[in-house]
């Protein structure tokens, strides 16, 4: 039996690489998305355009402009004279937010009278917002610091007899610890998952269209008529491709490791175990797409389509803690997002077995499952 | 041009797409899928970050702290035992993301008006969720150190002291930061896409395969007309879908439209005939579905979606790739329908990205009306 | 009267070369109106190929052709107006109808709207699919959709009608039927130019021309062939013989 396997699995290989269309799909997708999520997406906000509007042009204003611009997250681009100019920099988009000082700021601070600040946002993208608003906030709770602890000085000193008092003020101040990905990349947050999305599209797509070309070009009739035994040209159809998404995933991790200096903190054979037991899912999927496809095509768009629900809701861009209830529940059955949990897992926090034990399970038992179903599908379908 | 041929291919294109279950699904499935996925499902949104508190202090004062995180919608606090180990293993197996640790001279230090830290420990690997988390974090410390500072100086006599400068964040657009408000409207333009494109790009290549287009070629029919008629039946389902988005973004989902609806129809035209003229010119030229569709795929679809500016903005790529998303036509509509959308801003600043989808129209229409003749001849 | 005005299909010298391939070598004839013409030949002959040119589908490398008085290189449209055309995988769409093929051929040549139903119901009629209006072509077998396609081509009365291959992977007996369809269109006065690869058809031409390697190696009629190669030929005899003939002279 094992001969004719390997037959069929040399076969496949040979095939596999002389194709165009299909040498197509084992490098284009990797690339491209280590180049769009390596490179391109990126959710870091490092630069902030920032508009100035300042209505009062006093000393006081000037040393509020300093602080931010010494802040190297921002940067002033454009300066507004009126309001409509300001509605206009934000209408445009051109910059990301608006500071407005209105006239009699620094006459109000000078006076020790409470004065305001405006910082006008853009809400367009909610995530910047909140970071640029965060950032701008901080900026101004510093100065406020700083200015109070000189008003304090100005107005008690020589208020007591003992001299003057140096009038310490209470303040808060947070102090953060990142760990896992200490300077918050969003690189470190995509590149790993790019290997759950690589596996995925590349063994599911080249299992079902290899199947599906030998039912197009009438091949599989051929082969049916030999004495090989339909599970072994199950065997024969998923190894080479189990085999070609193995060694995916070694080659974008070494690239992470390499070009994109994502962190390995964890260990390697549990990313490589738990591959071994993602391929069981992603190749019972292959065929269970090549039995409702007729001709390539139609296996390249049905892959396509039904996955993409598949691959929005496995935690890769967008987290799952915060989808409705609802559909957090339904991605208990997308093995993508235990993968996903676990390349994370391995990559940046270096968790064990100890703790992502659960993930592993779930994957061994929709591996299998889906591996079992779509092969009796399959056998069906050949007698 | 003759009118009458021109319906007849319209009439025949319309057959072939509601007969085809293929172009069907994708021309009203996919729409409907990637709206529930984006309008209800997907979210960008920070709330309700697990956060586990380890009070070391068990002070009044402390306590005044943790309940103010307990108080905030941002914040949902893990029950439990708290102290270092709980920490690290929930963030470890990530049922947690954030941990606080209030240190146990936290009252002391307040009361005799010294620095109290606070200690925020932090799950950085998904970087983004991470960044908005600690910023929320740190602003609640930082406003209720504020308001520490002013019951001071009440408690003081210096009651007249206030904050020196008070911050009003005003939020412009999407004042409750909803990330749905600005990705469903640029997913308009993705559903726009995958009609435009993908659907299109099978239609030539389809005829050619068939034998079909070779008929086609021996009748009267001109490069013209066979350009037209297949257009106009893919584009009234585009802009059929155009309204269907539009229906379901703002009334299901309630996506604020602010600015003129008109503006809106113009410019997904424009877009729609561009889009539609490339899928047509790949048609065209590849002759083979699955490599039209591949190309499709490539040059239109994956554009739109991670380089338009949809979600992920254009702002934050490397100046590289900025660049190459000048010549993505869906990144100028994507700037329209946020426009229009959440801004309500006008023809008067969006002009130029208008013109650009103009010039893009009429160029590829050109070149595909060309590429035809060519292959025609 | 000049030649092209006289006769319906006229070839000068044609000939089409494909890079260093030359797929029609200097070919001349005329066909007569009401002819039914052959062209026979193995595959790979030239026959399709000569057929394009003449619907206006190809351009000649060299050479002129007329088709309807129309020269193909310079007035195609106004050719592709007076032809129709069936080809070698009977062009149908699989997924519409017989009526609405139908309809929307008879859109594309442009029958006028009074005359739209008329020639509709002829179609019909001589393709004897009256009763499956409603079905979808990609249901019907090889016969009709032979039948369906020839229909579709003469909806808008062309005089000049080419058939590429039409009777290919058709059985015996629809074939024959098919053939009496010509038969009744060339009485009606149009001319029929058809390619084959079937000798036996080649009986039923008026008059016909051999090719080979591109080249025409034997012209006229079905008699005027076998009697030059002796009593008892058959067209396969005159076929066999005339390439042969070819081999050893271009030898």
């Amino acid at each position: 039996m094992w001969e004719r396997v390997t037959e069929i699995v040399r076969k496949e290989f040979r095939q596999t690489l002389r194709e165009p269309r299909m040498r197509g799909i084992l490098i284009g997708p990797p690339l491209l998305q280590m180049i769009v999520f390596g490179f391109a997406v990126n959710l870091d906000v490092t630069q902030v355009r920032l508009g100035w509007m300042d209505l009062d042009r006093s000393v006081e204003s000037q040393e509020i402009r300093q602080r931010f611009v010494s802040n190297r997250t921002f940067v002033i681009t454009a300066e507004a004279g009126s309001e409509r100019e300001a509605q206009d920099l934000l209408d445009r988009g051109t910059v990301q937010g608006v500071v407005r000082i209105a006239p009699g700021f620094g006459a109000d601070a000078r006076g020790s009278r409470q004065t305001e600040i405006q910082v006008l946002l853009d809400g367009a993208n909610s995530n910047t917002a909140a970071i640029v608003g965060n950032y701008a906030a901080a900026v101004i709770s510093t100065r406020n610091k700083e200015l109070l602890m000189a008003q304090q000085t100005r107005k008690l000193v020589g208020r007591t007899q003992n001299g003057p008092i140096l009038l310490r003020i209470p303040s808060v101040q947070p102090e953060r610890r990142v760990w896992f990905n200490p300077e918050l990349k969003s690189r470190n947050y995509f590149v790993p998952g790019i290997i759950v999305n690589i596996i995925t599209l590349v063994t599911l797509m080249l299992t079902a269209l290899s199947i599906v070309r030998e039912k197009e070009i009438g091949t599989m009739e051929q082969i049916m008529v030999t004495p090989i035994r339909p599970i072994e040209l199950m065997l024969g159809k998923t190894i080479p491709f189990a085999i070609i998404g193995f060694l995916q995933m070694n080659l974008v991790t070494l690239i992470a490791l390499t070009i994109f200096r994502v962190p390995l903190n964890g260990s390697y054979f549990l990313l490589a175990g738990a591959s071994c037991l993602f391929l069981l899912s992603t190749l019972g999927a292959g065929l269970f797409m090549s039995t409702i496809s007729d001709t390539q095509q139609q296996a390249m768009m049905a892959t396509f389509f039904f996955f993409q629900p598949a691959f929005m809701l496995s935690g890769f861009a967008f987290p799952l803690r915060n989808m409705p209830q609802v559909v957090q529940w339904v991605t208990y059955l997308n093995p993508l997002r235990y993968f996903m949990e676990i390349v994370r897992g391995v990559f940046l926090k270096g968790s064990g077995l100890d703790v992502l034990w659960s993930q592993m399970v779930m994957l061994g038992v929709f591996g299998v499952t889906i591996l079992f179903l779509s092969a009796q599908r399959f056998h069906k379908r050949l007698d | 041009m003759k009118w009458r041929r021109f319906r007849a291919i319209f009439h025949k294109e319309a057959l072939h797409i509601m007969r085809d279950w293929r172009s069907l699904m994708m021309a009203l499935a996919v729409p409907l899928v990637l709206l529930l996925l984006f309008g209800y499902a997907l979210t960008l949104d920070v709330d309700r970050i697990l956060t586990v508190i380890y009070d070391q202090d068990q002070t009044p004062q402390s306590r005044e702290l943790v309940e103010r995180f307990r108080g905030s919608r941002y914040f949902q606090i893990v029950p439990g035992p708290a102290n270092y180990r709980t920490i690290v293993k929930h963030i470890d197996d990530s049922s947690a993301l954030l941990g606080i640790v209030i240190p146990n001279d936290f009252a002391h230090r307040v009361e005799s008006a010294q620095e109290a830290k606070v200690q925020l420990l932090l799950d950085g690997s998904d970087s983004n969720t991470a960044s908005i988390a600690v910023g929320y974090a740190e602003a609640l410390i930082l406003a209720h150190s504020a308001e520490l500072r002013e019951q001071m100086l009440q408690r003081r006599g210096q009651g007249k002291l206030k904050m020196p400068v008070d911050v009003r964040i005003r939020v412009l657009y999407n004042n409750e930061l909803k990330s749905k408000n600005f990705i469903v409207p640029g997913l308009i333009a993705v559903i726009l896409m995958i009609i435009a494109a993908l659907l299109t790009s099978l239609t030539i290549a389809r005829e050619w395969e068939n034998g079909t287009m070779e008929q086609l070629l021996s009748t009267p029919v001109r490069p013209t007309e066979l350009l037209l008629g297949k257009l106009a039946a893919y584009f009234v389902l585009g802009m059929a879908d155009m309204v269907i988005s539009l229906i379901v973004g703002v009334g299901i989902f309630g996506v604020p439209l602010r600015g003129s609806t008109l503006l809106l129809i113009v410019s997904s035209a424009l877009f729609l005939f561009g889009a539609l003229c490339w899928g047509i010119l790949l048609s065209t030229i590849t002759r083979s579905q699955l490599l039209a569709y591949q190309l499709s795929l490539l040059s239109s679809f994956l554009p739109a979606f991670l380089l338009s500016g949809f979600i992920y903005s254009i702002d934050n790529m490397p100046f590289v790739i900025q660049q190459f998303t000048r010549i993505v036509p869906a990144r100028y509509f994507v700037a329209i329908l946020q426009g229009v959308f959440m801004k309500g801003t006008g023809l008067e600043v969006l002009w130029m990205q208008m013109l650009f989808l103009v010039m893009y129209g009429a160029l590829v229409f050109t070149i595909a009306v060309r590429k035809m003749r060519q292959k025609m001849a | 009267m000049q030649p092209h005005e006289q006769f319906a299909v006229v070839l000068e010298h044609l000939t089409k070369r494909f890079g260093e391939f030359t797929a029609v070598d200097d070919v001349s004839l005329r066909v007569g109106k009401g002819e039914i013409f052959g062209f026979l030949g193995p595959n790979g002959a030239g026959k399709s190929t000569a057929i394009r040119i003449l619907c206006g589908l190809l351009a000649p490398t060299s050479g002129q052709a007329w088709v309807h008085g129309f020269d193909v290189a310079r007035e195609p449209e106004r050719v592709k107006q007076s032809i129709g055309y069936m080809s070698q995988r009977f062009s149908l769409y699989d997924d519409l109808t017989v009526e609405e093929n139908l309809d929307f051929f008879s859109g594309i040549y442009g029958v006028p709207r009074e005359r739209r139903p008329e020639r509709k119901a002829y179609a019909l009629k001589m393709a004897g699919l009256e009763s499956e209006l409603p079905t979808m072509a990609r249901l019907l077998s090889g016969g009709w959709k032979q039948r369906l396609a020839l229909g579709c081509a003469i909806l808008h009365e062309p005089p000049i009608v080419f058939l590429d291959e039409p009777t290919s992977g058709v059985d015996p007996i629809a074939r024959r039927q098919f053939w009496d369809l010509i038969y009744a269109m060339a009485e009606g006065g149009t001319t029929v130019f058809v390619t084959t690869h079937y000798m036996e058809e080649a009986e039923y031409c008026h008059r016909l021309s051999l090719m080979y390697k591109g080249r025409t190696i034997a012209l006229g009629t079905p008699k005027e062939l076998k009697a030059a190669f002796g009593e008892d030929a058959t067209m396969d005899d005159v076929f066999i013989d005339s390439i042969e003939r070819e081999e050893a002279r271009t030898a």
